[in-house]
């Protein structure tokens, strides 16, 4: 089985498409799931109490969980002093916290298994340092430090950890960006064009696969830096 | 579950976990630098109590904040461990 949070939407949702293509039995996490046409968990990643309920949930499944994929998160692209306080609280909560909580309550399946896959997302804007970006960058280079210690604390037990920064994808957390804005991003990095959500999905493949056993702790830059 | 019956079992999972090589005593620490165990075979422990409990019927929960607190921990040493275990399998 593959966990994917923000399976309802996005790149969770196309992420979730294409491993149900590939046949994986996929379990969604989501705060709504009547937009979910797979299994599904209602789960706020932000609510400590939502994630450990629904890591309850799946270990009663009793099925091996292969792949845990953070996809859940959200944007907001604002200059820090025109960021007010809700949404830096939200940034951080969503997209740090959230990742944390989900690492941490859902990693003793794996550990008892002895095998498995965390795929948490960052954004190229961490290592660009995205002028406008700042408040979201830092909730992201959280999840990168996060996710290359936490890979070796679960190093021992087999469990894989590592973070996908994509760049500009055409998805609903780019509403408002203009093409011009999205082409000076692509520009800085060393492939400069955009990508797309299948590619993100390539690389999810890639990691979730035996043939890449030796990584972890492992930031992918998509398009390069 | 008496205490009794917690205490052999934990006494018994990390005698098992430290392959017999240590005389495990109600007063040794879990966690700190005269922890018994290191962090891998402390989350072994875990696991191993969880399914135990399993037998029992009962959800033997490791990750709230009592169980990692240093002062309140659950794995301040064996006893409170066990303590916990009985506890949680009466709730």
């Amino acid at each position: 089985m593959i966990i994917v949070t923000g399976a309802s939407r996005g790149l969770g949702k196309a992420i979730t498409e294409r491993l149900i293509e590939r046949s994986e039995k996929v379990v969604g996490l989501s705060r709504s799931i009547n937009d979910l046409h797979i299994e599904g968990i209602e789960c706020d990643v932000s609510n400590y109490l939502s994630v450990k309920s629904a890591a309850r949930e799946i270990k009663r499944m009793k099925m091996p969980v292969k792949a845990f994929i953070n996809a859940a998160g959200i944007a907001s692209m604002n200059l820090a002093i025109t960021t007010d306080k809700s949404t830096v609280q939200n940034l951080i909560q969503t997209n740090l916290v959230g990742t944390i909580y989900c690492c941490q309550l859902f990693a003793p399946i794996m550990l008892r298994q002895k095998y498995g896959s965390f795929i948490n997302f960052s954004t190229i804007a961490v290592a660009l340092a995205l002028k406008g970006e700042s408040v979201y960058a830092a909730s992201k280079a959280g999840v990168e430090t996060f996710s290359r210690t936490f890979a070796r604390e679960m190093a021992d037990f087999n469990v894989r950890v590592n973070c996908i920064a994509p760049g500009p994808i055409k998805t609903d957390l780019l509403k408002g960006i203009t093409d011009s804005q999205i082409k000076n991003i692509t520009s800085q990095q060393i492939v400069p064009k955009q990508y797309q959500k299948s590619d993100i999905c390539d690389l999810v493949e890639l990691l979730i696969d035996e043939k890449a056993s030796s990584l972890s702790g492992q930031v992918l830059n998509v398009g390069g830096v | 579950m008496k205490y009794n019956k917690a205490s052999e079992i934990v006494i018994t999972t990390i005698s098992n976990l430290l392959a017999g090589k240590v005389e495990v005593k109600e007063e040794m620490s879990l966690i700190g630098s005269e922890s018994l165990l290191d962090s891998m075979k402390l989350v072994e422990l875990c696991i191993a109590l969880e399914d135990i409990a399993d037998e029992y019927d009962f959800e033997f929960d490791w990750t709230s904040e009592e169980a990692m607190s240093k002062s309140r921990s659950m794995f301040r040493s064996v006893a409170a461990l066990a303590e916990e275990f009985k506890k949680q399998s009466e709730a």
